[in-house]
């Protein structure tokens, strides 16, 4: 299998009834594990059925198929519809390019700080995202 | 690195059917295309994706566990083709005109994805190469072939935006 490790944090919000995690995802997600790993982030969604804001942290993820992005699609879907919000904070620009290709990031902005990332989900008027870092030309 | 207009690259590589095996041609594909052929990093990244997808599905859908799938990798000067072959005796086997509806089904902007699957060939690599296509093989199985043109104002344009986000739906 190929490695990836996901931990998961609190982030403090200062605010009753609203709860944020911080999801750093590191290594690589793909055919082999993905199925496997997606089940943490369905069992913390689950435990916190609303009002739950969703920070992934992607400085250290190398490699995203397309089922994991299926998968962020779904989380999404399921933090949306229960009144929170899902982040992106520092992904490589490898990741962000097929995170654009799919129309991703058009939903989920992608944030160079994670200050920057907490604001977007603490507050109602988000930062706007910078552009992620420019891939190198062809 | 091909140096001549006439010269042409061809490595073919032979997988089982696992995908714990994808993680090597992954590599191997990052680095041959970033390090013997004209395309730069950014797409050394896309063809690394591009040959992933093609993989997984040739596994997933067109051979069984056990089998073997084969890639072959062709490239020049002025472009580069991936073909993935499958044996066609996988438990959800697609025939090329099968494959070839549902690409362009999903490649339309119209269409709603609402599935954690569907985006490996319709958007991402339908989007990234100049031609895809798909041919039944003689032995029953699917030849999938992705070409990218090296000079094509696509080659250029990383950053276009998305024609529509229509392919997500919230729950």
């Amino acid at each position: 299998m190929t490695e990836v490790n996901i931990t998961i944090e609190d982030v403090q919000t200062g605010k009753e009834n609203t709860f944020v995690k911080l999801v750093t995802i590191a290594g690589q997600l793909d055919e082999s594990n993905v199925d496997e790993k997606s089940t943490m982030i369905y069992e913390l969604i689950s435990k916190t059925p609303a009002n739950l804001s969703l920070i992934f942290n992607l400085e250290n993820l190398e490699y995203m198929n397309s089922k994991s992005i299926g998968y962020l699609t779904d989380w999404y879907g399921k933090i949306s519809s229960a009144n929170g919000k899902m982040v992106i904070v520092k992904a490589k620009p490898n990741v962000a390019d097929v995170l654009q290709v799919v129309g991703l990031t058009q939903l989920i902005p992608i944030f160079n700080s994670l200050e920057e990332a907490k604001f977007a989900v603490l507050n109602d008027t988000p930062a706007t995202p910078e552009a992620p870092a420019a891939a190198p030309q062809a | 690195m091909p140096s001549q207009e006439q010269e042409q690259t061809k490595i073919t590589v032979i997988l089982p059917t696992n995908a714990y095996f994808t993680a090597g041609i992954r590599d191997f594909t990052l680095n041959l295309v970033k390090n013997t052929t004209h395309f730069g990093e950014k797409w050394a990244y896309r063809f690394q994706l591009i040959v992933d997808e093609l993989c997984n599905n040739a596994i997933e859908h067109g051979t069984k566990t056990g089998g073997e799938i084969k890639i072959t990798f062709i490239y020049d000067v002025k472009s580069i083709e991936i073909i993935v072959e499958d044996t066609g005796d996988g438990k959800n086997k697609t025939s090329a005109k099968e494959m070839g509806k549902l690409v362009e089904e999903r490649k339309n902007p119209a269409y709603v994805n609402v599935g954690i699957r569907g985006r490996g060939l319709g958007k991402i690599v339908a989007n990234w190469t100049d031609e895809l296509k798909f041919e039944d093989t003689p032995s029953g199985g699917l030849k999938v072939t992705a070409k990218k043109l090296l000079n094509t104002p696509r080659s250029e344009d990383i950053d276009a935006p998305i024609e529509s986000t229509n392919h997500i739906i919230l729950k």
